[in-house]
């Protein structure tokens, strides 16, 4: 029953990282494009540019903020997935990764939410 | 937004100023990151900084925090940097501004207080040379740095504090600033020379030693007083003048061996390192060359107990610090130049059992085994030692008659007052010359400082042909002979003083041949 819960948080999540992104204006190429090294939330373009966006979403503050959860191991894992992806359909173009990090209430609604750019160096 | 807190850096005894540099990015992911090649110690003080600041009531900045340390070619050791980047963090979040020309150091506990460092009295130092009015550090370490009337010295407690004061809301009372010339403490020596029973002209010796600043190796069988003798010597040994003082809280501020919550060194120091101390442990040195024993003896006595029993290597290495009243350690990480004016107080057994020459015991040891025992101290560091004198062992059946005599022996106090004379006489004597004292002259000085009469040079000359004197203990036995004069407050060396200075000798490698 947790993992359901958890599950169905990340996917709440993505869907409003999505919306969002639309709306700044960013085309949604892909979603859950999987890696053998990890799972790419959200795939977008804009300005002829890639951006691969990881989405983390948290119910509350009780295990600490969502950019907490996006450490070194994690970041290592989407540049190598990009890497991938860029290898895999031979992009020459720029790119880069992302995160959207939000923070929901008990009601599911939003109580934070912050997109950062450029998360991997 | 860029602050720039100013700190500073210990390489050696030498201070370097250091710019904390905190930039807080209004974008980017949140991260605390530390550049400037900082060490562990410094890398880990994020972990410290974030929960100080969290459990002082405030909330640590979801912010991509860089840290730089300037200059960034030089290696930053130590935790002091904790309270520099703390103060850089707050000052985004409570709006204060950084008063000018301050120091900052600090590390800090993990509930926000914090805690004492090393070095602080270095940074004191480098903050009067250039001109910075404003010191913050712990108030452990705070009577250390208070020492100069140009500088606000303000201990710190806790991290609030230091946000209260900076925004004004509740200021830190900075300590006073304290007199060096204040009249430096009365030494306790372990042992009062008026404990000691019998051994006159081992008292003797030691008077002369301490009078010249000479150093002293004393012979003699297990329980005769030797090491008694040696600790009694801090109680004769004329008090640290303001700048010797200061010479030697430098190189005890940068070891941590300044007490929390004290000030500067008013004692000379007394170091008796155990005979299985290394070269590294004596000399100094290390990764990052760090003081070592001889150092932190600087103007004081370092007694080697045993003084054979010592490894012939560690024993060698203090050859040229001897002689030169400093040590150059070079390392691969830095160089330094620790200061190394010390007394050396040896003591050591005739033999490998103890009894050579004793009135009652016979000795188990064979003529070679001594010999042996004996070429552990080498030839050119025995030269090096101007007093040797052999302390026989007590009758033990006149003790308790002595005992009761010994109200009537000389106290330390007194032996101290004619010690001081000694050595004010010299200090007048080298008002022009960089040395201190009858031990440091060199040939030169001898020259110009020692005249011999005909009478004491003839007896000098016969001497040294008949005891086969080296060249260096000829200059010895006038340097010994000048501090015996000076005890007697006498302008001339006469020729009972150099019969007298004759008799320290070394004879420690003659018997054997």
């Amino acid at each position: 029953m947790e993992k359901k819960f958890n599950l169905k948080t990340g996917r709440l999540g993505e869907d409003m990282a999505k919306k969002f992104l639309r709306e700044e204006g960013y085309q949604i190429i892909s979603r859950n494009f999987k890696t053998r090294y990890s799972e790419i939330d959200l795939i977008a373009k804009k300005d002829n540019s890639l951006v691969f966006v990881e989405v983390k979403t948290r119910v509350g503050n009780n295990f600490g903020s969502p950019e907490e959860a996006i450490n070194k191991r994690k970041r290592n894992r989407l540049k190598r997935a990009a890497q991938a992806f860029v290898a895999f359909h031979h992009w020459e173009g720029p790119f880069r990764i992302d995160a959207v990090c939000i923070v929901l209430n008990k009601e599911g609604e939003i109580s934070q939410f912050r997109h950062h750019e450029n998360i991997v160096k | 937004m860029l602050i720039k807190i100013p700190s500073a850096l210990n390489i050696g005894l030498k201070t370097l100023g250091v710019d904390v540099e905190v930039n807080i990015a209004s974008r980017g992911m949140p991260s605390f990151d530390i550049v400037g090649l900082a060490s562990k110690a410094v890398d880990e003080s994020k972990e410290r900084v974030r929960t100080a600041i969290g459990n002082s009531g405030i909330s640590f900045p979801s912010k991509k925090i860089t840290v730089n340390l300037a200059p960034a070619d030089v290696p930053k050791e130590g935790s002091f940097y904790d309270l520099p980047m703390a103060v850089g963090i707050l000052s985004s979040i409570v709006q204060f501004k950084i008063p000018e020309s301050s120091l900052f150091f600090g590390e800090l506990s993990l509930d926000g207080s914090l805690r004492r460092i090393r070095g602080v009295f270095l940074m004191a130092i480098f903050a009067k040379e250039s001109g910075i009015k404003n010191i913050f550090v712990s108030k452990q370490s705070a009577n250390e740095a208070a020492l100069f009337k140009e500088i606000k010295v303000y201990p710190v407690e806790r991290l609030s504090q230091i946000v209260a004061h900076l925004g004004g809301k509740q200021l830190i009372r900075p300590v006073e600033c304290q007199e060096i010339e204040l009249e430096l403490e009365k030494r306790t020596a372990e042992f009062d020379m008026s404990e000691i029973l019998g051994q006159e002209q081992a008292k003797r010796a030691v008077e002369i030693a301490a009078a010249g600043g000479h150093n002293i190796i004393m012979i003699g069988s297990p329980g005769s007083g030797k090491t008694m003798l040696a600790r009694a010597i801090p109680g004769i040994l004329p008090s640290l003048n303001k700048e010797e003082s200061l010479e030697v809280t430098k190189i005890y501020s940068v070891t941590g061996n300044i007490p929390s919550g004290g000030s500067i060194i008013r004692n000379r120091p007394f170091r008796s390192p155990h005979h299985s101390t290394s070269l590294v442990g004596l000399v100094g040195g290390g990764d990052k060359p760090h003081p070592g024993e001889i150092s932190l003896a600087h103007r004081g006595v370092l007694f080697l107990d045993e003084f054979n029993e010592f490894p012939r290597s560690v024993l060698e290495s203090l050859r040229q610090p001897l002689e030169d009243g400093h040590v150059s350690i070079t390392r691969a990480g830095g160089r330094a130049k620790y200061p190394a004016e010390f007394m050396l107080v040896a003591s050591a057994n005739p033999c490998p059992c103890g009894y050579l020459n004793h009135p009652t015991k016979s000795c188990a040891c064979t003529p070679r085994e001594i010999r042996n025992y004996r070429k552990r101290i080498s030839g050119p560091l025995m030269d090096r030692i101007d007093l040797y004198v052999e302390v026989p062992s007590v009758d033990t059946r006149n003790l308790s008659q002595d005992k009761r005599a010994s109200k009537f022996l000389e106290t330390s106090a007194t032996i101290k007052k004619r010690v001081e004379k000694a050595r004010s006489l010299q200090k007048n004597r080298f008002q022009e010359e960089p040395i201190h004292c009858n031990a440091e002259m060199k040939n030169s000085h001898i020259k110009k400082h020692c005249f011999l009469s005909p009478a004491v040079e003839g007896l000098l000359s016969k001497a040294g042909s008949s005891f086969q004197l080296s060249a260096r203990s000829y200059f010895k036995m006038i340097k010994v002979a000048r501090t015996i004069a000076d005890l007697e407050n006498s302008k001339e060396i006469e020729p009972t003083h150099m019969a007298e200075a004759l008799q320290y000798r070394s004879h420690f490698h003659d018997e054997l041949n």
